[in-house]
């Protein structure tokens, strides 16, 4: 394992800026990039950075999720995994597990991917987990002083973290997205723009939405990071959107997917659509 | 083992900006042979618990329940008293970013004087879209109260994750 990490040069995190908004609790994390692809030859770094106000201990972990036609994420039970799934878990390394940082304090996680001979090709994902373990013992329970026979009183504490997607590609893969119908509907939460995206080819597809009004340069509606993942064909995409902007998108527009800024951003599918 | 080139540590150079969503092509601008990789990032910080504050359990089951806005509906048999809210949790990052919200639906409560108590637990959405501040949601929960139930503290946890895609 130390020969794998050989090459991964020399670790320097400079952080710049300084976080502004108030925290409470120990656990807020700040994490960087926010996802992750390998080709197998070379490994990557991704920063961590307590932003809590007090000293916290994360873990890092791995998990397998998979993609609902819905658009969500379910996490994925380590003993319900498929063996491709298996594969990604063992195929991505990554060091350290487990630190505990000072309030402001970065901390480099070294990912690295070995791919075992006769892998078929495909497409590989692991979702990383950071997260704050919680402190060991809950307040309440040291603290006599207080009257526990009146009533109930109640703690929940949020376990909270984040997840970002590590993938990694074998051999050559391509895929080809198509925009499907669009809709305002409704949500308990409020009216949201949905519309399909369907999915062909042996990897994933991920860029960028944006909804413009034909005539109009400034875009009504722009929702950055949209993946559909190889395990689904076809996924529903449910952006919640104020009930203002609701009304102006009902009509002709024109709906562009397009790919990462960063590598490029070419157009994977553009389509005019008359939302209902 | 060979000694790493200057090239190669400063490639190895992660810097995460904390300020604003700065793009590549404005770090780019500077003459001379300085590199720097701006990193997107995302934060995650929980600002307010999920309190059901003080509850006095009656003669029969009941529930009392917070909403996602945290405002409390106290059952029927059941008295309720201090300040309700709902936990809520601010994320930052890239604006237009879409981030999935995920977490556990139900969590158990163990009492300081024994018994335990089960919330469901409720998502203010399912996803959210960050604007140029950020973006944030809500976890309220309703607790079912048992008949006379045991007096106490009672402590419990629950997972949260907000996943990119």
């Amino acid at each position: 394992m130390l020969r794998f990490f050989k090459g991964f040069g020399l670790l320097s995190v400079v952080l710049l800026g300084a976080v502004t908004v108030p925290v409470q609790a120990a656990g807020d994390l700040l994490v960087a990039p926010t996802r992750v692809v390998l080709d197998g030859s070379r490994g990557t770094e991704v920063v961590l950075n307590n932003i809590g106000s007090e000293p916290a201990t994360y873990r890092i972990s791995l998990e397998i999720k998979r993609m609902t036609a819905a658009g969500g994420l379910d996490e994925i039970a380590e003993a319900n995994v498929t063996p491709a799934e298996r594969t990604a878990l063992d195929m991505i390394a990554f060091s350290p597990r487990r630190v505990t940082l000072p309030p402001n304090q970065p901390q480099v996680i070294r990912v690295g991917v070995r791919i075992p001979e006769g892998t078929p090709p495909g497409e590989y994902r692991a979702h990383m987990l950071f997260r704050a373990v919680p402190d060991a013992a809950p307040a309440v329970a040291a603290d006599p002083a207080k009257p526990a026979a009146t009533g109930v009183s109640i703690a929940l504490i949020p376990i909270y973290g984040i997840t970002i997607p590590v993938i990694v590609r074998v051999g050559d893969l391509g895929a080809e997205a198509t925009i499907g119908e669009a809709w305002v509907g409704d949500t308990p939460d409020g009216p949201a723009f949905n519309f399909g995206l369907t999915r062909t080819g042996n990897r994933s597809v991920y860029g960028d939405i944006e909804v413009t009004r034909p005539g109009v340069s400034e875009p009504l509606l722009v929702a950055r990071g949209i993946a559909v993942y190889p395990e689904v064909g076809a996924r529903e995409v449910s952006l919640r959107v104020p009930p203002e902007l609701a009304a102006k998108l009902k009509g002709p527009v024109r709906i562009r997917y397009s790919e990462d800024r960063e590598i490029g951003g070419g157009t994977i599918d553009e389509a005019e659509r008359v939302v209902k | 083992m060979r000694k790493f080139g200057m090239k190669r540590a400063i490639v190895g150079a992660a810097i995460a900006a904390l300020a604003m969503n700065a793009s590549a092509a404005h770090a780019a601008s500077a003459t001379g042979t300085a590199t720097a990789k701006i990193l997107r990032q995302i934060t995650l910080t929980n600002t307010s618990a999920l309190q059901y504050a003080t509850i006095i359990s009656g003669a029969t089951a009941s529930t009392v329940a917070v909403t996602t806005a945290g405002a409390r509906t106290c059952g029927a048999g059941l008295t309720c008293t201090g300040t309700t809210t709902a936990a809520n949790f601010d994320v930052q990052g890239t604006s237009g970013a879409v981030v999935l919200v995920g977490g556990d639906s139900s969590v158990t409560l163990n009492g300081s004087l024994g018994g335990t108590m089960a919330s469901t637990l409720t998502y203010s959405a399912a996803n959210i879209t960050l604007g140029t501040t950020g973006g944030s949601f809500q976890v309220g929960g309703t607790l079912s109260v048992g008949a006379n139930q045991t007096a106490g503290d009672y402590t419990g946890t629950f997972n949260v994750t907000a996943n990119y895609q």
